[in-house]
């Protein structure tokens, strides 16, 4: 044994090798020790148990509210604290707390059609706090955009404030469009824009690749289908939360949609996210690229070597003088029932969301039109745009915004837009395998088959909110 | 037809040309090094394009499959912008909080997790395989019936008991649950049962106390499934992601992976930095693995092998 | 002392039976945590099933009602049919590449086993979610370099859309799932052909059997405890699988168009988490639990039937 080595090794040695468990417990377990140590050394002291506790999920908000608080705490005297989490693990966290019944912050933002999960089950079980009777109390209410209080109510009653409008516009490659001689003035509606997309769309070079398409349209429907349905004027569910879906509009919004993404003459492309949609819109390989307000300032960050050469216009209608624009997402500002100081939450959401001295700002770094009309007049959203060509990018928003279509949630949110989806996705293959044969049928049996099956979940939920099977 | 079939068509005429020549043995034998080296190939690919991505500047990220040809590097294409990127602090309310803390955090959790793990599952495996008491066989059943629920399932009632007990948001309440797991249990006691009874009741006799027996006999015998078991074990804590998800929430207590994920969000999506975390976050666990290849391949197997 | 000593010594020959406290302090840890974290969680969990939930404020009993919806539900029918599907996949394709690996490995020199047999792991180095992620970056139509790489070898797949066509998505995952557990699995069986005996298989070559009949016959049978072992342990994976789908198919949670990459686990998390239903939750937990425990009951079967050859 070691004793019998010519020289005994040092003590340190004898214990390595004497060590029970052998050596990578041991290593593990002197790296356990040290990184605790550094650990617990390098800990930052986290502040006494603050009066209120925001989170929010974007980082651009983080920096404005950041700057924003300390006056509200002077003015207030009190201790806010504000969290910042990325919208998966906050929604896990917030989820997970209410299911569990532990506590959860006394504000947080969320995403547009999240609200489902917290409006479950009767009314007086909903995690957060009515906010119908203080906004209209503070005549806020008549101050927003109308049809942005619709994403956050439920059942007539209003359960979060609404940060932003998110109109839909059109960006696109100005200096290519105007190569090929395209007037986007006269693209005032969709069946003129699909005229001049099959001229556009084709195969440059002959190797039976098609490159260059006029829009990017998402392969298996989701947002791009949802944005044109909500600018026809279809919903998922209606205002009572009923399913809505599976009407004749919407079977003819699909067939339309799959004629264009996967037709003998389709104008659309799916370009994805990050990365392959600048390297797609810098080769010219999609034309037209849908802009929401907060999606033209991420093309601006993202694609800066475009700069002047991109434009935007509004979206174009589905029939001649109809609606120009759509809606693209959201996001909103919710009150915990739980929180302790009910009243100086709704001051503080309040003074976040709606005081005209930090929107503008806001608005420059980020693009996106809030809710509130009176902001808009602020001189901010008036500043020309370099990256679009010089246009005052707030102004178009703003003007397009008063037009922004409802859209009505439901406690099962999710659920009806993956139906949806699913609907979607089955009409297609049917396409792919037979054609124009039978389509419209088949997309009216698939669209009556998703509703079906949300409405059988609505039927679990509505058990819930009766309290009884 | 461009080089890649070229070079595979070239391989290919080789194989026949050898078989033709009447030279089967060396033909299989070159088929079968072509066939691993092919299958190393494609199983290193994405990690080539890992490491090349990471050094690429974000505007050609997809104009090159991996490097750009040589005489256009400069430093518009190829950079350590990311790095930077990934080394400047992400926001919180203390102040920026720097990738070395995360890679701290991570390994708290992940040696902490795996140390003490190693000594109760050992303790645990130990108990199961050498002695008989009451309530053995119903112990092992409940074990066995634990593994078969999805962990997924329990991790709301989960988060409500750490929240409970104030350990909500730190390291401690992710480690103090994770502290035993059945698997590591029924690893140590596949690995105990082979040890002899004859010299455990030797030592007994010698007047060793039982946990002595443990710790010096039992356990310097079963170094290579602790070895092995290290390594599953940080492997598992080191790319865990939901329950730290979940457990937490301030932006300096966070763990690798979930930090990593962060860099996909909703609006901006940077992929680049995100792929440099993933490729630094690699290093600790092959590390480990190159260190322990031997005892981990024989540990993990010894279990199979008894069946 | 002696006498102590004696008193204690355990005199029967094959398992020693202790009076003595020790096994119980030894487990009593495990027992403390696991019955601190994981039984009052379980037995939430079981008895959740029979509820419908919206936290902890609302609790309706339904009995069954919960199970019915299930087996009644066409979408959890189609997360059991992918499941299922993954499932045989594993089997029947992963397992095999893991074998043929191994025994293409088998004749090589240490050195050259041990570097291959990292290359072939080290994507198990990469968690789960890391992976799915990093996949969906290379799934990118016209730039990933699994389109290109396929489009420079085969001519085809520059555009496939692996990740929102319906038929191309469960290749995807089992694609994924390939490059992660091929090494895996590969692991295991070198590790048990280096037992088998040489010299049966020396035997059948002179008796001029063919190599595949030497294998078939001679060097599978004598591996079989692993080989039984690699598939129980598979397909219990497969069952459980959740991070992979929901990482490469994120924005459908995991669903994938035309709910083609839906998995149980992905079902139970959806509804149970996004949806607030813990009770359908529990419930596809139930069914799983049971699955898991049908196979297990057929592997310790299989291996019994095994012992008596």
């Amino acid at each position: 044994m070691l004793k019998d080595l010519p020289n005994p090794p040092s003590l340190v040695m004898r214990f390595v090798s004497n060590f029970p468990y052998g050596r990578a417990p041991l290593w593990l377990l002197v790296i356990a020790v040290v990184s605790v140590g550094l650990r617990v050394l390098t800990a930052r002291r986290h502040e006494a148990r603050p009066d209120l506790v925001i989170v929010t999920h974007t980082e651009a908000q983080f920096d404005a509210y950041r700057k924003a608080i300390p006056r509200f705490e002077r003015d207030h005297g009190v201790k806010v604290q504000l969290q910042f989490a990325n919208w998966a693990s906050l929604q896990a966290r917030l989820q997970n707390a209410i299911l569990a019944g532990s506590e959860v912050p006394d504000l947080s933002e969320v995403f547009a059609g999240s609200l489902g999960f917290f409006t479950r089950g009767p009314a007086e079980d909903f995690g957060l706090l009515d906010l119908t009777d203080r906004m209209r109390a503070d005549g806020l209410d008549q101050r927003l955009v109308q049809s942005r209080l619709s994403l956050w109510s439920t059942r007539g009653r209003v359960y979060a404030l609404p940060h932003d409008v998110h109109p839909v516009m059109l960006a696109y490659r100005r200096d290519l469009v105007e190569a090929l001689g395209i007037d986007v003035s006269k693209l005032t509606t969709w069946d003129k824009f699909v005229e001049v997309g099959r001229q556009v769309s084709r195969d440059l070079d002959g190797d039976g690749i098609i490159d260059r398409y006029m829009l990017d349209m998402r392969y298996d429907g989701n947002w791009g289908l949802q944005v044109l349905m909500f600018q026809r004027g279809g919903q998922v569910f209606d205002q009572q939360g009923e399913v809505a879906f599976a009407t004749e509009d919407n079977a003819q919004l699909i067939r339309w949609y799959i004629e264009q993404t996967r037709g003998p003459h389709k104008i659309g492309y799916e370009c994805g996210w990050g990365q392959p949609v600048v390297r797609a819109m810098t080769d010219g390989l999609v034309l037209f690229q849908w802009a929401p307000d907060w999606r033209s300032w991420v093309f601006a960050d993202e694609a800066p070597a475009l700069s002047g050469k991109m434009a935007l216009m509004p979206l174009p209608a589905w029939t001649p003088g109809g609606r120009r624009t759509s809606t693209w997402g959201g996001t909103g500002l919710m009150i915990m029932k739980q929180t302790r100081h009910p009243d100086l939450a709704w001051e503080l959401a309040k003074y976040l969301y709606f005081d005209t001295t930090q929107l503008g700002e806001r608005f420059l770094a980020t693009n996106i039109l809030p809710a509130l009309k009176d902001a808009w007049n602020l001189p901010e959203f008036a500043t020309p745009f370099p990256y679009y060509s010089n246009q005052r990018v707030g102004q178009m928003y703003a003007e397009l915004a008063p037009e922004a279509p409802p859209v009505y949630s439901s406690p099962v949110d999710d659920a009806g837009r993956l139906a949806l989806d699913r609907a979607y996705n089955r009409s297609a293959q049917y396409y792919s395998q037979n054609g124009e044969a039978g389509l419209l049928e088949k997309i009216r049996a698939e669209l009556a088959e998703a509703a079906e099956s949300v409405r059988r979940l609505a039927r679990r939920e509505k058990i819930l909110a009766k309290g009884t099977l | 037809m461009n080089i890649l079939q070229i070079l595979l068509l070239a391989l290919f005429a080789a194989f026949a040309v050898l078989r033709l020549l009447g030279r089967g043995r060396t033909a299989s034998r070159f088929a079968r090094w072509t066939l691993l080296c092919l299958g190393a190939v494609v199983v290193l690919a994405p990690f080539t394009w890992l490491l090349a991505a990471v050094f690429k500047d974000r505007s050609v990220l997809n104009e090159y499959i991996f490097l750009p040809p040589v005489e256009q590097w400069s430093e518009k294409t190829l950079n350590l912008d990311n790095f930077r990127e990934l080394f400047k602090g992400r926001p919180s309310l203390t102040g920026p909080v720097y990738f070395w803390e995360y890679v701290l955090n991570s390994t708290v959790y992940a040696t902490c997790t795996t140390v003490l793990q190693i000594f109760f599952c050992s303790l645990g495996g130990y108990a199961l395989a050498k002695y008989e008491f009451r309530g053995k066989n119903a112990l092992t059943l409940f074990m066995l019936g634990s593994m078969m629920i999805p962990s997924v399932l329990l991790l709301a009632p989960l988060y409500k008991m750490v929240v409970d007990l104030g350990l909500v948001d730190s390291l401690a309440g992710l480690i103090i649950p994770g502290m035993v797991g059945t698997y590591g249990i029924f690893l140590f006691r596949q690995a105990c049962l082979a040890v002899p009874n004859e010299m455990i009741d030797a030592a007994r006799l010698d007047g060793c106390g039982e946990f002595g027996i443990y710790l010096r006999l039992v356990m310097p015998l079963v170094r290579p499934m602790a070895a092995a078991f290290c390594l599953i074990c940080f492997l598992g804590n080191w790319n865990a992601f939901f329950a730290p998800n979940v457990f937490l929430h301030s932006q300096d207590k966070l763990t690798l992976p979930v930090v990593l994920n962060l860099y996909l969000g909703e609006f901006r999506h940077d992929q680049g930095v995100f792929l440099t975390g993933t490729a630094l976050a690699m290093i600790p666990p092959a590390v480990l693995f190159f260190a322990l290849q031997r005892e981990f391949i024989s540990g993990l197997t010894s279990g199979a092998v008894k069946g | 002392m002696r006498g102590k000593v004696r008193q204690r010594a355990v005199r029967s020959p094959g398992r020693p039976r202790y009076k003595g406290k020790a096994p119980y302090l030894f487990l009593s840890p495990y027992i403390v945590l696991t019955a601190a974290f994981f039984v009052v969680p379980f037995v939430n969990a079981i008895m959740l099933a029979f509820y419908e939930t919206n936290g902890p404020r609302s609790h309706v009993f339904v009995g069954l009602d919960n199970f019915v919806f299930l087996f009644t539900d066409p979408i959890f029918l189609r997360a059991l049919l992918n499941t299922t599907v993954f499932a045989l996949v594993s089997v029947f394709i992963q397992l095999p590449l893991s074998m043929a690996l191994a025994l293409l490995l088998n004749s090589g020199g240490d050195k050259v086993k041990g570097f291959f047999r990292l290359v072939f792991f080290s994507p198990n180095l990469v968690g789960q979610v890391l992976v799915g992620i990093l996949f969906s970056v290379l799934f990118t139509p016209r730039y990933g370099l699994i389109n290109r790489g396929f489009q420079m070898v085969l001519h085809w797949g520059l555009e496939a859309r692996w990740l929102s066509e319906p038929r191309l998505i469960m290749p995807a995952i089992v694609l994924t799932s390939l490059w992660l557990w091929v090494g895996f699995n590969m692991i295991y069986f070198l590790a048990a052909l280096q037992t088998v005996d040489k010299t049966l298989q020396e035997a059948a070559r002179i008796d001029g059997a063919s190599p595949w009949q030497i294998f078939w016959h001679v060097t599978l049978p004598s591996m079989r405890h692993v080989v039984i072992f690699v598939v129980i342990m598979s397909v219990i994976g497969s069952y459980q699988l959740f991070e992979l789908p929901l990482t490469l198919l994120s924005e459908s949670y995991g669903y994938g168009a035309n709910d083609a990459g839906l998995t149980l686990i992905t079902y139970l998390n959806y509804n149970a988490f996004r949806c607030g239903d813990l009770g359908l939750g529990s419930a596809v937990g139930w069914v799983v639990a049971m699955i898991i425990f049908i196979i297990s009951l057929i592997q310790i079967r299989l291996g019994r039937i095994a012992e008596e050859d």
